[in-house]
C-alpha cells in the first residue's frame, strides 16, 4: 500500500495546527444569534480565541469569560458562572441563548455546570428575569479532549440537541456547513437556492463579513436563530458537510427524529460539489437546473486552463482540520497534483476508518503519508531533515514560516488565515470554490516560477 | 464626585469606582480609580490570564530558548504568533513553540512522565539550542505536577542543558500582571548568579521590561552602544538566556516598563545593591531625558548629549511637521499596562493630540497614578475596561483615532474610529528618536485616512462632491494650514520600512571606542 496512516510518534507538540476544544465551541457559539457564550475557565481561553477569531475574519464579537481566579480553582468557581449569567443578561438585553463552554480548568475540578444550570433555570431566570426568553445549555469541552474541530462538532450537536423540537413536517432540509468562511455559506447558500431547495443554514456565518457603514453602528453576528434550531428536529433531511464538524448532531438528529442525514463528503473540487448536487436533487426531488450545468462548465473551463499545464504532478503538502484537507487531497488528485502529505491535527480515532481516506489507500500509486495527532514538525522535520520535495503547501497561517523558511509557496485555506487579505471571503466548496483555489494555487505557483526565476518565461505564452 | 458611571454599567455597581474624569483643578487625591482588582465574571473585560502574563508577554521575547508548556495544545496555540517580539537570530522564538500536549489520561493518570519525554524531543528536533523554558498551564497545576523536579532530572541525565520553570497557571491573579510578578521572581531566584558575567566596559547595565517589539530593543541597545555602555542582559526581548542569567554583575538596572519587570529590578537592589532607574525610549523629550539621567549616573552625560543632538537635528523636523497636523486630535489611549503613563504626556507634548481617555487592562493603581498625572483636564480613565463600556465611551468621546489591540481595534473600525495597534504597533518600531517619527506618521495616516474620510457618506442621502478622482493625506491635512506651514517641502516620515537591518548590519568598528577607565577612575 503506497499511501500510509501513521500517528505521530513522538509525544510531545512542536508548533500545533490546532487550537483546543473550546475554541471550536466558541466558533459555533458566534454563528447563533443573540447569543453570547461564557466560558468557564482562566480568562486566555477567551481573550486569545476571541483575538484568533477576530485575527481571521477582521472582525470583533462578543465572548464573556467567567474570569477563574484563584480561589476558585481550589473552592470551586460555579459562584463566577452564576455572576457570569446575571452579569450578561442585565447589561446585553437582546441575549437569549448563554451557552456554558466548560475548559481543562474547569473540568479538572469537576465544577457542576449541568447541575448549576437547573439551580439557575428555578431561580435566576425564574425570579430575576420571568418573561423574558433566555436558554442557558452547558458545552462541555475540556481542552485535554480532541481538539477545535471536535469542539465545534460537540457544541454544534448540544446547540441542536438542547433546542431541536419536533413540529410538522417541513420541506427543508438542514444544512450544516461545518467550521467554513462567509465566503462560503455565501457559495452553498446559492448552490441550494438554484437547486430550489429551501435550506436551514446552521452556525450561519455569512454575515461576519460585515460592511462598514456611514453611521457607524453595523456589528458582526451569526444568523441562526432559535427558531431555525427549534427546527431543525422537522427537516426532512440533514446534509453534514463536513464529517468531524457537524456529524453529530446529524446523527442526533437521525437517531432523536429519525430524519435522514447525508454525512459529507464535504463539497471541495467539482467531483464532491456534484455528489452534493446530485444528493441534495435526489433527496428533495428537484431537477439540476440548467444554470448550475453553466456554472459548473464555468469553473471546468477556468480549471481546464490551469490543471493539466500547470498543477499536473504538482507534488502538495496539506494541513488542517480533517474533512478540509481530505476534501482538498481528492481534490488535488482530481487536478492531477501529487499530495505528498496530509496532517491531521488532532488524534480523533475515527480517521483510519474514513472511508475517503481508505479510498486513498486503495488507490494512490505513489508514496502519500497521513499523520494523524500532527503537528507542524511533522512537515517541517520532513522538508529539513529528510528530504521531502514540495512545490506547494495548502494550509493555515500558522504555518506560515515553513513556507517562508523552506522557500516553497503555500496558497492560505482553512482556519485562521490572517497573514493574507480576504481570505474568509472567498468559497473552498462549490463550483465557485473549485475556481478559486485551482486560480488561487496556480497564481501561487506563477508568482513562485517568477521570484525564483524557474522557467518563469512560460507565462509568455499562455 | 469624580467617579464616572457608565449607563451600560448602572446595574454593576462595582464598576462604579473603576472609572474618573479628570475635573477641573483635580489631581490624584480626588480621581484615582480602583485597579487590579478581582474581574467581574460576564463583564466581557479584556483581561488576559496569569499564564500569558508570563509566558507571552515575558518568557517568550527570550531569543535562543525553547518554550515549552506544560498543559493541553491551547495555550500554546493561543500565544503563538500573535505578537511582533522579533529577535537577530532569525526569530527562532517567534517561529517554534512547544506543548506537552496533554491529554485526558494524563489528567488521571499525571503527566510528569510525558513531560520528560516532551523535554528530551525537544532538545532531540533543536541540538543546537540547550536552554529551555517550561511554564505550568491551569490543567497541570491543577493535577498537581511537579515540574521543577522532572526539570532537574533531565538537567541532571542532560548535563550540557539548563531549564527554567514557571509556576504561573492562568488561574493565578486576576489578570497576565500575576503572572509578570510570578516569573520576574521566579527568574531571580533560579537563575540570576548561576554564570559569572564577563565585562567588558566601564558602565555595564541590564536593560529590563523591554520586549523587542518591532524592534524596539535593538534600537535602545544601539543608542547605549553608541554611549560606549555594556548591555549586560535584556530583560527579556531579543534577550539571551545565559546573559540573563548574569544580571547581578550590571552596574545599573535601566527599567523601561515598570509595570512588567519592575519586581526584578527590586530584588536585583535588594539582594545584589544595583540600583534601578526608571527610563523611557517612546518621545524624543523622555527618550533624551532618559539617556542623559543613565548618562549622568556614569559620568558620560557628553556622550549623551551628542547622540540627542545628532538624533533631533535629523528627526525633529519631520516630528514638527507632524504635530503641526495633528493638532487638537482626539486620541484614546487604550493599552494594556504601562503605554498609558508612557505615551500620555509624550503624545500630547510632542503631537499635539489631545488624550481624551486612557485605559489600562492589567495595570495597578500606581499606572492609573501616573496616567492620570499625565493626562489634561476631562479626560476619561478606565480600569478593566469591558466591551460595553469602550462602546459608550467611543460614542460620547468621538475619539479621530484609539490606540489600542487588535480585536478591540475591530469594535473601534465599525464605529468609524481608526485604531493603531498599541501593544505590536502598526509600522514600529516606536521606540528611538526616528521611531517616534514613524508612531506619529502612522497617527497621521490613520486620521487622514482618504478611505476613512469616504466611510463616513451616506451616498443614499448625503450630498457629496463629484468633481475629484482622488485625494490626499495632504489635501486634507492641510487645509487649514496656514500658507507658510502649506508650502513645507517635508513630505512626512523619510525613513525606511525597515530600519531595524540596518543596525543588524553594523559591526563593532562601527561603534566609537573610548578609552577604559583606570582602575583609580573607577574607584572614585
Amino acid at each position: 500500500m503506497n499511501c500510509q496512516v501513521k500517528v505521530k510518534d513522538r509525544v510531545g507538540t512542536i508548533n500545533p495546527i490546532f487550537t483546543c476544544q473550546p475554541a471550536g465551541a466558541q466558533f459555533a457559539s458566534i454563528g447563533v444569534k443573540d447569543c453570547i457564550g461564557i466560558v468557564h475557565g482562566g480568562q486566555g481561553c477567551v481573550m486569545f480565541v476571541r483575538l484568533l477569531i477576530s485575527q481571521h475574519l477582521k472582525e470583533s464579537f462578543e465572548i464573556a469569560s467567567s474570569s477563574v481566579h484563584e480561589d476558585g480553582a481550589v473552592f470551586g468557581a460555579l459562584d463566577r458562572v452564576e455572576t457570569a449569567v446575571d452579569v450578561l443578561l442585565m447589561r446585553y438585553p437582546h441575549v437569549k441563548v448563554v451557552p456554558i463552554i466548560t475548559t481543562c480548568s474547569t473540568e479538572v475540578i469537576g465544577d457542576d455546570v449541568d447541575g448549576l444550570i437547573t439551580k439557575l433555570e428555578e431561580g435566576l431566570l425564574a425570579e430575576k428575569y420571568a418573561g423574558r426568553e433566555v436558554h442557558l445549555l452547558a458545552i462541555h469541552s475540556p481542552s485535554f479532549v480532541g481538539s477545535m474541530v471536535s469542539g465545534y462538532d460537540v457544541a454544534v450537536r448540544d446547540f441542536v440537541k438542547k433546542f431541536a423540537k419536533k413540529g410538522e413536517p417541513s420541506e427543508k432540509i438542514n444544512l450544516l456547513t461545518g467550521w467554513v468562511n462567509p465566503g462560503d455559506v455565501k457559495e452553498l447558500k446559492h448552490l441550494v437556492s438554484e437547486l430550489g431547495v429551501e435550506a436551514n443554514v446552521l452556525f450561519e456565518i455569512e454575515s461576519f463579513d460585515s460592511p462598514l457603514m456611514p453611521d457607524g453602528t453595523a456589528v458582526s453576528h451569526g444568523n441562526t436563530t432559535i427558531a431555525d434550531l427549534e427546527a431543525t428536529g422537522s427537516a426532512m433531511h440533514t446534509f453534514a458537510l463536513n464529517r468531524y464538524e457537524g456529524g453529530k448532531a446529524a446523527q442526533y438528529l437521525e437517531k432523536k427524529f429519525k430524519i435522514p442525514s447525508t454525512i459529507g463528503p464535504t463539497p471541495i473540487g467539482i467531483r464532491n460539489t456534484d455528489a452534493l448536487v446530485k444528493k441534495l436533487s435526489q433527496v428533495t426531488g428537484k431537477p439540476i437546473p440548467a444554470s448550475l450545468v453553466k456554472e459548473r462548465g464555468i469553473a471546468l473551463d477556468a480549471i481546464s486552463d490551469v490543471a493539466h499545464m500547470f498543477l499536473a504532478d504538482k507534488k502538495v503538502a496539506i494541513y488542517g482540520a480533517a474533512d478540509l484537507v481530505i476534501g482538498l487531497a481528492e481534490y488535488c488528485l482530481d487536478l492531477e497534483m501529487r499530495p505528498q502529505l496530509l496532517l491531521l491535527g488532532d488524534d480523533n480515532a475515527g480517521y483510519v476508518n474514513d472511508p475517503r481516506i481508505k479510498a486513498l489507500q486503495d488507490n494512490v500509486d505513489y508514496p502519500m503519508e497521513i499523520i494523524t495527532n500532527a503537528d507542524f514538525w511533522e512537515l517541517e522535520n520532513r522538508i529539513k531533515n529528510e528530504g521531502l520535495e514540495l512545490d506547494l503547501i495548502l494550509g493555515h497561517s500558522k504555518g506560515r514560516f515553513i513556507s517562508i523558511d523552506y522557500n516553497i509557496p503555500m496558497v492560505r485555506v482553512g482556519f485562521p488565515t490572517y497573514d493574507r487579505a480576504g481570505i474568509y471571503r472567498n468559497p473552498v466548496v462549490g463550483y465557485g470554490g473549485a475556481t478559486w483555489l485551482a486560480e488561487q494555487m496556480a497564481n501561487a505557483l506563477f508568482t513562485d516560477m517568477e521570484h525564483k526565476k524557474n522557467k518563469e518565461w512560460l507565462l509568455n505564452v499562455w | 464626585m469624580p467617579y464616572h458611571e457608565f449607563e451600560v454599567s448602572k446595574c454593576i455597581p462595582e464598576r462604579k469606582q473603576h472609572a474618573v474624569v479628570k475635573g477641573p483643578g483635580e489631581d490624584l487625591t480626588s480621581c484615582l480609580p480602583k485597579g487590579y482588582l478581582n474581574t467581574i465574571p460576564g463583564s466581557i473585560s479584556e483581561r488576559g490570564c496569569a499564564y500569558c502574563g508570563a509566558k507571552h508577554v515575558i518568557g517568550t521575547p527570550m531569543k535562543d530558548v525553547i518554550h515549552l508548556s506544560h498543559g493541553p495544545v491551547g495555550c500554546t496555540y493561543d500565544t503563538w504568533q500573535t505578537k511582533r517580539y522579533i529577535s537577530d537570530n532569525n526569530d527562532y522564538q517567534l517561529k517554534y513553540t512547544f506543548a506537552s500536549d496533554v491529554k485526558e489520561k494524563h489528567i488521571v493518570f499525571g503527566a510528569e512522565k510525558l513531560l520528560k519525554q516532551n523535554i528530551l524531543e525537544a532538545f532531540k528536533a533543536f541540538p543546537e539550542i540547550k536552554r529551555m523554558t517550561i511554564y505550568q498551564t491551569c490543567a497541570t497545576a491543577l493535577i498537581g505536577d511537579d515540574v521543577d523536579a522532572i526539570a532537574a532530572e533531565v538537567k541532571e541525565e542532560l548535563p550540557d542543558v539548563d531549564i527554567f520553570v514557571c509556576n504561573s497557571p492562568g488561574f493565578a491573579g486576576p489578570s497576565q500582571s500575576g503572572g509578570h510578578h510570578k516569573i520576574n521572581i521566579a527568574w531571580i531566584n533560579q537563575k540570576v548568579g548561576t554564570i559569572e558575567p564577563k565585562i567588558t566596559g566601564d558602565y555595564v547595565i541590564n536593560y529590563v521590561g523591554e520586549y523587542n517589539i518591532q524592534g524596539d530593543q535593538e534600537i535602545m541597545v544601539d543608542f547605549f552602544k553608541r554611549m560606549g555602555i555594556q548591555v549586560l542582559s535584556t530583560f527579556t526581548g531579543n534577550g539571551s538566556y545565559d546573559d540573563l542569567r548574569t544580571m547581578h554583575g550590571a552596574h545599573l538596572n535601566v527599567l523601561e516598563c515598570a509595570r512588567s519587570a519592575e519586581y526584578i529590578c527590586d530584588e536585583l537592589r535588594v539582594r545584589y545593591g544595583i540600583p534601578r532607574l526608571d527610563i523611557d525610549g517612546f518621545g524624543h523629550k523622555a527618550l533624551g531625558d532618559s539617556l542623559r539621567k543613565i548618562g549622568l549616573f556614569f559620568g558620560i552625560e557628553d556622550r549623551a548629549e551628542a547622540i540627542i543632538a545628532e538624533e533631533t537635528a535629523k528627526w525633529g523636523p519631520e516630528l514638527a511637521w507632524y504635530k503641526e497636523r495633528l493638532q487638537g486630535k482626539k486620541v484614546c489611549l487604550w493599552p494594556g499596562g504601562s503605554k498609558l503613563w508612557h505615551w500620555a504626556h509624550a503624545i500630547q507634548e510632542e503631537m499635539g493630540v489631545k488624550v481624551v481617555s486612557v485605559y489600562t487592562k492589567f495595570g495597578h493603581q500606581g499606572d492609573m497614578e501616573k496616567g492620570v498625572s499625565r493626562c489634561g483636564e476631562g479626560a476619561l480613565a478606565i480600569d478593566d475596561p469591558n466591551e460595553l463600556e469602550n462602546q459608550e465611551a467611543l460614542r460620547n468621546l468621538k475619539p479621530d483615532v484609539i490606540f489600542t489591540g487588535k480585536r478591540p481595534g475591530e469594535v473601534a473600525k465599525k464605529m468609524r474610529v481608526p485604531y493603531l495597534n498599541a501593544h505590536a504597533y502598526h509600522n514600529g518600531p516606536y521606540k528611538g528618536f526616528e521611531g517616534w517619527v514613524r508612531f506619529a506618521r502612522d497617527i497621521y495616516n490613520a486620521v487622514y485616512s482618504p478611505m476613512h474620510q469616504l466611510s463616513a457618506i451616506d451616498i443614499s442621502k448625503d450630498d457629496y462632491a463629484t468633481d475629484k478622482g482622488f485625494v490626499t493625506r495632504r489635501m486634507l491635512s492641510d487645509a487649514n494650514l496656514s500658507d507658510e506651514a502649506k508650502a513645507s517641502p517635508i513630505t512626512g516620515y523619510s525613513g525606511k520600512f525597515d530600519p531595524i537591518a540596518a543596525i543588524r548590519a553594523k559591526t563593532d568598528a562601527d561603534y566609537p571606542v573610548y578609552p577604559r577607565r583606570s582602575a583609580a577612575e573607577a574607584a572614585e
